[in-house]
């Protein structure tokens, strides 16, 4: 009800911004982006909850959220995926789920030689995630999806909310 | 999503988001961000607008390659909303399918 009215009344989305305590930081972490795209291999990551249909489920009876990730190979179709996650209002993404996660897009991109490759595995997180399950996202899982985009020779990564 | 984002920076991979609000952005201070305006759960477009998914996806490669400061967020409205400091250079004239 609550990602219903934040889609439909932006303003009311961006008052309730400014009064929830999110994480804060003074700067950002930085590594160069020197290559071009067309040589690079991109990853997707999305936060909104995109799994394959037959992967676990986002864990949606704990209320800080599932930190967990799940993996979505670069040859995914939007028949292969689907959206559990009840924390923003997801038809028309389930009605295209490129709206959220165009991974579809992404292969045409690499088709037309405008990337390089489209990393073979991409990632999926459910965002809405709070204390205490944060110290686990930003220790544990965000760090070992980092660590196998490394394994895969990534170059470049493209992240999307919801 | 900028947390992660955060992480796989300080990996060592350079990356780029769609950010839905730039007052969540300004706090998680993700390396490189590119706001357009579209509502929650729509951070490329609506459904079966291929073309302005495309658009979307070759505007974050761009501005991987343009953006020189950590921390930018780059404003590139999309969509006509009632924000004064931003106009909407695309949503005016033939471009009116949102």
């Amino acid at each position: 009800m609550l990602a219903k009215l934040f889609t439909r009344f932006p303003s009311l989305f961006r008052r309730w911004v400014r009064k929830h305590q999110f994480v804060e930081f003074d700067d950002s972490p930085w590594t160069p982006f020197t290559g071009r795209p067309s040589d690079s291999r991109v990853a997707l990551i999305t936060t909104a909850g995109v799994h394959l249909k037959g992967d676990t489920p986002f864990n949606m009876r704990d209320p800080a959220g599932d930190p967990g990730f799940r993996q979505i190979p670069a040859d995914a179709t939007a028949a292969d995926l689907k959206i559990t996650h009840n924390y923003y209002d997801h038809a028309d993404a389930d009605q295209d789920i490129n709206v959220v996660f165009p991974l579809e897009r992404l292969r045409e991109l690499a088709q037309e030689g405008e990337i390089a490759s489209v990393s073979p595995r991409n990632f999926s997180f459910m965002g809405h995630i709070v204390p205490p399950h944060i110290h686990t996202l930003m220790n544990r899982t965000a760090p070992k999806v980092a660590g196998m985009l490394k394994e895969d020779d990534v170059d470049l990564v493209l992240l999307t909310p919801a | 999503m900028g947390l992660v984002q955060r992480v796989i920076e300080a990996a060592g991979i350079p990356t780029i988001s769609v950010t839905l609000s730039r007052g969540i952005s300004n706090k998680v201070k993700p390396p490189r961000a590119v706001f357009t305006g579209f509502p929650l759960g729509h951070p490329f477009a609506f459904p079966h607008q291929r073309f302005r998914q495309l658009q979307l996806l070759r505007l974050l490669l761009k501005s991987i390659t343009t953006i020189e400061e950590p921390g930018t967020i780059i404003v590139h409205k999309l969509v006509k909303d009632e924000d004064p400091e931003h106009h909407c250079v695309l949503c005016d004239g033939i471009f009116t399918e949102d």
